[in-house]
């Protein structure tokens, strides 16, 4: 019983304060839920911030109706990942181009001195060709917010709310691979962020229901696949009728290919990349 | 022997160089309209444009439209009349092309990062459910170091515009009006190649001789900003040189070079299963 207790001492001593950040309902668990997964499995607590309502991608639903059914639907992906809560700060979809990226910040800011998490994942801000504009500007600001959060100058009311200065000491950059040059190295290796593939083959699982749960992004995906097809003449016999079985095996297939892209060249059969800045990647002292 | 092994050494460094510097030769794409969305009335024909694949859209039966952003007003000899003259010279320049004819939204030249993108971007969406392009081509959202703003936030609005036009619950307005949702499925992005690493370009586009000349044609009819050509040889070579560049990375005697998103590239995780699986009715 007393090594049973000292392991779970052990454990929960390691255990570490997650926060993700995402743009958009599908983005964290297409690109980091199989580790989000994972690290929720090894004890950790992992808080999920979405900034936007997701209240344009659907099919035939308006965009109140949308933005309804897609929280509902995030909540219980996150559970799927084991994330211990989920907080949305509600900007219209698209529309980020149009809000003070100061404001984004400073929303995040709060969250961050909130939750003082050790670990962040945010979208990956440079990643190029990824479409989805509300992705970069969401990644710009958990950036800054990450990298403010230590300093007590940004945001003095917050310290009157008791929220105190916080260093995050692990941070990753997520992104799904849009950008072919995303594993080229970055022009200087001094301060810049390492690539990190994470093994995901024990999650998986976890991270296909959970992007299963997102049902009112995937059936928009299958019927706008299914229209642009039909627009130029084509048929895919897997849509050919859409229902709830074909459109879980079109986003299984869809799943499984991001994990396998993701692993090539890096000995694992499933898995994530990430731009990785852990403790080693802070500012040595003597330039602090 | 020194000699030799530094010449070995020299060719294979020159090969390898040449090797990283091809660009693989495209299909033309598959549609009928195209609309071409960018910043001022000549970024069309100038060595970073498109003038020469437009040409080639257009003998193809292809339809096409110029989309001018701004009013080019900083451009040209006198700022009073320069946007009137710059937009006339740019409907003579793209019927060179063969484009039926130039849509001027007249925001301010030069003036572009201090408008909301949100707002050139509806705008963008509306002539894209208009004219349910089969092709865009614009500047490249993700290119570095371009300091003119306007091609910038141009590149930026045009880079979601594309994409979000499809989407109904976006300025569902415009449904009211018999518009419909439309996605673009190819989308041509261009950059200047000597600003960075920013733009990398994924493919070139082949035209020949005629087309080239309807290239040259459009470049010089910009007179306000160009003047007129010191001879037939600088007429050429303005527009020939960087076209013969092109087409080296590609092997062909004449090519444009761009940055191409292909109808699934968006969904990464899918495409190949889609260009395997999807076939004719």
């Amino acid at each position: 019983m007393k090594v049973l207790i000292l392991l779970l001492c052990a454990v929960l001593a390691q255990a570490k304060t997650v926060l993700v950040v995402t743009a958009d309902a599908p983005d964290f668990v297409l690109a980091a839920g199989g580790t989000i997964a994972s690290m929720a499995a090894s004890g950790d607590r992992v808080v999920l911030v979405r900034v936007t309502n997701d209240d344009k991608d659907s099919w035939n639903l308006s965009a109140e109706e949308t933005a309804s059914r897609v929280k509902e639907e995030v909540e219980r992906a996150a559970k799927v990942l084991g994330i211990a809560q989920v907080h949305s700060l509600g900007y219209r979809a698209g529309e980020l181009g149009g809000v003070s990226p100061t404001e984004i910040r400073d929303r995040l800011l709060f969250y961050v001195r909130l939750v003082k998490p050790d670990v962040m994942l945010i979208p990956n801000p440079y990643a190029e060709y990824v479409e989805v504009l509300d992705r970069h500007y969401t990644g710009m600001a958990a950036e800054e917010a990450r990298r403010i959060a230590a300093l007590e100058n940004h945001q003095p009311p917050f310290a009157q709310a008791g929220l105190a200065t916080h260093v995050v000491k692990e941070l990753y950059y997520y992104a799904q691979p849009f950008d072919p040059r995303r594993r080229e190295a970055e022009s200087t290796a001094t301060f810049a962020p390492q690539p990190k593939v994470v093994d995901i083959a024990s999650s998986l699982e976890k991270k296909l229901r959970a992007s299963q749960a997102l049902t009112t992004v995937n059936y928009s995906m299958a019927m706008r696949i299914r229209k642009r097809l039909d627009e130029s003449g084509r048929r895919l016999p897997l849509l050919d009728v859409v229902n709830e079985e074909s459109v879980r095996k079109l986003v299984e297939i869809n799943v499984r290919k991001l994990a396998e892209i993701a692993a090539k060249d890096s000995g694992y059969k499933l898995a994530e990349e990430f731009l990785y800045a852990g403790p080693d990647y802070q500012v040595p002292a003597k330039l602090r | 022997m020194g000699k030799v092994y530094h010449a070995v050494v020299a060719l294979l460094v020159a090969s390898v160089c040449f090797a990283a510097d091809t660009v693989p030769l495209g299909q033309m794409p598959k549609g009928k309209t195209f609309l071409v969305i960018l910043s001022h009335h000549d970024d069309h024909t100038w060595e970073w444009g498109f003038g020469g694949f437009l040409a080639r859209l257009t003998e193809n039966g292809w339809t096409g439209y110029y989309v001018r952003t701004t009013n080019d007003e900083k451009d040209g000899r006198e700022w009073g009349p320069n946007d009137q003259v710059n937009l006339k010279e740019s409907i003579e320049a793209v019927k060179a092309l063969g484009l039926k004819d130039v849509i001027s939204l007249n925001w301010r030249n030069d003036h572009m990062s201090s408008v909301q993108l949100k707002e050139v971007r509806a705008q963008y969406i509306l002539l894209i459910r208009k004219y349910r392009p089969d092709a865009v081509m614009s500047w490249n959202p993700w290119g570095h170091y371009d300091r003119n703003p306007d091609h910038r936030r141009v590149a930026r609005a045009v880079g979601e515009a594309v994409w979000m036009a499809g989407l109904e619950n976006v300025h569902p307005e415009h449904l009211a009006a018999g518009l419909k949702p439309h996605r673009v499925p190819v989308v041509y992005y261009s950059q200047r190649g000597d600003y960075g690493k920013g733009h990398s370009p994924n493919i070139a586009m082949e035209f020949n001789e005629a087309q080239l000349l309807k290239k040259i044609e459009a470049y010089w009819a910009h007179r306000n900003v160009r003047g007129v050509a010191a001879s037939a040889e600088v007429k050429r070579g303005e527009m020939e040189a960087p076209s013969v560049e092109a087409g080296k990375r590609a092997g062909v005697k004449y090519a444009e070079v761009f940055y191409r998103l292909e109808e699934w590239d968006y969904l990464p995780g899918l495409r190949d299963y889609l260009a395997e699986n999807a076939r004719a009715k």
